[in-house]
């Protein structure tokens, strides 16, 4: 409840801030927009020399895609946490956060929050809208639960992948390039797995989930049925790893070395 | 000229330091490259070839591709927008060398860095895991080298260019990123700049992104032929020069204006 | 009195590694890297009672940030125990920081885009303080360091004496029982640093806070402080009264002359102190001899009488030993006769 409270509080000051600086936030956006942009071309340059990827039509693609964009824009709006090292362990601000009453990481999540990146879920809504009339698709009652749960899943799966990286910077004293990295890896999962070879798949579903973020939810909306074991199994891995992540987080946290050492 | 090349030995020595990013480095981009190793796959299927070229081509197009972009990829720009924000630039000016050419070196620091100790032994690691074509021909190897200068300048000019633009907006990080994303896909990180429809890749054929990524890369698998290598590696000098002009540019206008509001 | 903070045998060790020299050498960390273990604190004890005011001194180095970092919870000890405020810093950390406040001369706890008063709501929020509480303790905290005029402008408009009052406050929003200043009055001029050690004094005074300071500045440490933790090394080499550091320490006092002869050397002035307790040490400048006497009537104008009787003087001072040579006695020369 405290926190909720505490949420709020911080977003209104983060609006309040974004709102004096508005060239920055529409300059974001843009940027965020083109990125989507381009991965999108890229989708369609594709196309332009085949019919099929494994068995999945252009539609079909596009439709993760969409799906991906989700989960990855609720993640980049509140787990901006790449430059943790930077930022908290080398400049010491770690300091500050570890001397108030509040969950270390939740502080983190609180001041680094990006709420201009949520625009990106409805550019995935309306890629999956586009590419889902485009294949017929009907909409049932319960679907915009499961796409609530699902995104949840796919949310968690990212935001703790990232923050088990930010916790090797509580061993480590190197700044880590991992970060940016992940990013590029974590794209991955918006292609269907079964493009890549059953070691690939296994490190995309089990070791670094990405596919979690993606392909698998989105099968149960294209009502690929052979993959929805997968797709239901969303919310418990974003929950699993998760619970690892804070775990680990926690044990980070005990071996913090503070700065200037 | 030594204290350019102390300054590239510097970078290179801090590059060393950090040696867990080495590490993680080479396992990321390799494991990259085996991802677009299978979509491309997934791609060709069964057809022989694709713009004419085969799968062979192409996934040592990509490896090749990734592995230059450790060499010409670099964050100058970022140090530079974060130099000016925090008003270092203003000491640097008064220091006796020309700051756009010494950032130029940090970054061929970092670049021969990578090369050496990330390039290479990825490239045998992606060897050893995946079918890549390597060149018989000297030659190939020799252009290669050559168009890869050529792809690191322009590159590092497009850098300084972006990082002295923090100059005139305040925050300048959405752009960056926004340079970043569309570097990826009109240098030919991607795709070739041949899989583009006609219109598009006449459009960037006035663009000098395709020097960065696509001419390295389609002369080291031999995907061009005798003469189109020299128009293209031309076309490359051809783009360095133009570049120098609207980064020196830039750079009076900058000057002035730090001058006039005293750093 | 009950015990606030009770420190026993509290240890930190750091590993670090260091880095072979030259090109080959880097070559070679990147392979193996030699590790040293280094105790930044070295099993110390001590403990503060409620209302003291305890001055935590020590060099660069000597441990103090590390055993300052280990008694708020931002650290966890090697080994040893602590107990702070009837709490263990690190394990109940959450519960643990809510009955401490925190300054950091050099890191900033303000949000630094926003007012002031913004950033005190958000951290009402992050305490809990009930309203009343707030406001009662709250107009009396911005009223006593006149921060009034400051609260609706963005930190980062602030002057470094500006902000430093405004840390301060937001320090001791919630009204904490026990306050670490670290380096509170660092690069501020000398109206702001008695400003604010008027305030200490009367929070002190009003709440019975306990207040741990650490700094270079020792003049903070004589207007505030009766009492004086001295690290070196990651141990403690003096704990105790500063009066009593000064009677130690500090007895004697030091008589400079300017001699008007320029033919004076050591060997003639000896003689002078013949069966006295006294030497001299040269001034620094031409001319100019120290005498270094026990602090006592008799003494001082024995030696004035003669060395004017004897020599021709231009000037002459009489110094008290300060805080700092004292300190800086202790730790050249270590602990005697402590």
């Amino acid at each position: 409840m405290k926190y909720t409270q505490l949420f709020f509080q911080y977003a209104a000051q983060y609006m309040k801030t974004r709102l004096t600086y508005r060239t920055d936030m529409v300059v974001e956006i843009v940027s965020d927009l083109l990125s989507q942009a381009v991965n999108f071309i890229f989708i369609l340059l594709v196309f332009g020399h085949t019919s099929m990827i494994s068995g999945w039509s252009r539609e079909e693609i596009i439709f993760i895609y969409g799906f991906f964009l989700v989960p990855f824009a609720i993640f980049g709006a509140f787990f901006n946490i790449w430059d943790f090292n930077e930022r908290y362990i080398v400049k010491g601000e770690m300091d500050r956060i570890l001397t108030r009453p509040i969950h270390s990481l939740f502080q983190i999540v609180l001041e680094r929050m990006e709420l201009e990146s949520l625009f990106g879920v409805i550019t995935g809504i309306a890629v999956m809208f586009y590419a889902g009339s485009r294949l017929d698709l009907t909409i049932a009652w319960y679907d915009p639960f499961v796409f609530v749960l699902l995104v949840l899943g796919g949310t968690l799966v990212y935001a703790s992948i990232f923050i088990l990286i930010a916790s090797i910077s509580f061993w480590s004293d190197s700044p880590t390039s991992i970060m940016p990295m992940m990013y590029n890896i974590g794209n991955y999962g918006r292609y269907p797995v079964n493009i890549y070879n059953s070691i690939i798949r296994f490190l995309l579903t089990w070791i670094l989930p990405f596919a979690f973020v993606g392909v698998y939810p989105a099968a149960y909306f294209l009502g690929r049925e052979n993959w929805y074991l997968y797709a239901f199994l969303t919310p418990v891995i974003g929950l699993v790893f998760f619970l690892f992540s804070i775990f680990m987080w926690n044990a980070g946290v005990t071996k913090y070395r503070g700065a200037g050492n | 000229m030594g204290k350019y090349i102390e300054m590239i030995r510097i970078r290179f020595l801090m590059m060393l330091a950090y040696r867990t990013n080495y590490y993680s480095g080479i396992l990321i981009y390799s494991i990259n490259i085996g991802a677009y190793y299978f979509l491309w796959n997934a791609i060709y299927g069964d057809k022989g070839s694709i713009e004419g070229m085969s799968a062979l081509q192409m996934t040592s197009y990509i490896a090749i591709a990734w592995m230059a972009r450790a060499f010409y990829f670099n964050n100058i720009d970022r140090e530079i927008a974060q130099e000016i924000k925090e008003g270092k630039v203003a000491v640097e000016l008064i220091r006796p060398y020309n700051y756009l050419l010494m950032k130029t070196m940090q970054g061929l620091g970092e670049g021969i860095f990578r090369l050496s100790f990330f390039s290479f032994p990825g490239m045998v690691i992606v060897a050893l895991i995946f079918p890549i074509a390597f060149s018989a021909d000297p030659v190939t190897w020799l252009l290669f080298a050559v168009a890869l200068v050529f792809s690191f300048l322009i590159n590092m000019q497009i850098n300084l260019l972006t990082g002295i633009l923090t100059f005139f907006f305040y925050n300048n990080t959405g752009l960056i990123r926004a340079k970043r994303v569309i570097i990826d896909l009109f240098s030919g990180l991607l795709l070739p700049i041949s899989f583009f429809p006609g219109w598009a890749q006449q459009i960037m054929n006035f663009l000098p992104f395709q020097g960065i990524s696509y001419v390295p890369s389609m002369i080291f698998t031999e995907s061009f032929s005798g003469s189109e290598v020299i128009h293209a590696v031309l076309l490359q000098i051809v783009w360095v020069f133009i570049l120098v002009l609207p980064i020196q540019t830039l750079w009076l206008i900058a000057r002035k204006q730090l001058v006039v509001q005293g750093g | 009195m009950e015990k606030i903070i009770e420190v026993k045998e509290l240890r930190k060790e750091f590993k670090s590694h260091s880095s072979r020299s030259g090109l080959k050498g880097a070559f070679r960390d990147l392979l193996t890297r030699n590790y040293k273990v280094i105790p930044a604190v070295n099993d110390i004890s001590f403990s503060v009672k409620r209302g003291e005011m305890v001055g935590y001194i020590g060099e660069n180095g000597a441990g103090k940030s590390t055993s300052i970092k280990m008694l708020t919870g931002i650290l966890t000890p090697t080994s040893g125990a602590v107990r702070v405020n009837g709490m263990d810093p690190h394990k109940e950390r959450e519960q643990f920081v809510r009955s401490i406040g925190v300054v950091f001369g050099q890191r900033s706890q303000l949000w630094w885009d926003i007012a002031v008063q913004e950033s005190f709501r958000l951290l009402k929020k992050v305490y809990n303080v009930p309203d009343e509480v707030y406001h009662d303790h709250m107009s009396h905290v911005i009223d006593s360091l006149d921060i009034g005029p400051l609260l609706d402008k963005p930190v980062r408009k602030l002057s470094l004496g500006q902000r430093m009052r405004c840390e301060l406050a937001a320090a001791l929003l919630h009204n904490p029982p026990l306050l670490f200043l670290d380096e509170p009055t660092i690069g501020l001029d000398v109206l702001v640093k008695l400003k604010i050690r008027e305030f200490l004094k009367e929070m002190n005074a009003r709440y019975n806070t306990t207040i741990l300071l650490t700094t270079h500045d020792l003049s903070d440490i004589e207007a505030l402080c009766e009492r004086v933790v001295m690290l070196d090394e990651g141990k403690i080499i003096y704990d105790g009264g500063l009066s009593s550091l000064r009677s130690n320490w500090g007895e004697g006092k030091q008589i400079e002359f300017q001699f008007a002869d320029t033919a004076v050397t050591k060997e003639t002035l000896q003689p002078l102190l013949a069966e006295m307790e006294a030497a001299w040490t040269p001034g620094g400048r031409p001319n100019v001899w120290i005498a270094n006497v026990l602090n006592e009537e008799q003494v001082i104008s024995e030696v004035i009488g003669r060395v004017v009787a004897a020599h021709k003087i231009t000037d002459l001072k009489v110094h008290e030993i300060s805080i700092e040579d004292i300190i800086r006695n202790i730790y050249e020369e270590g602990v005697k006769n402590g």
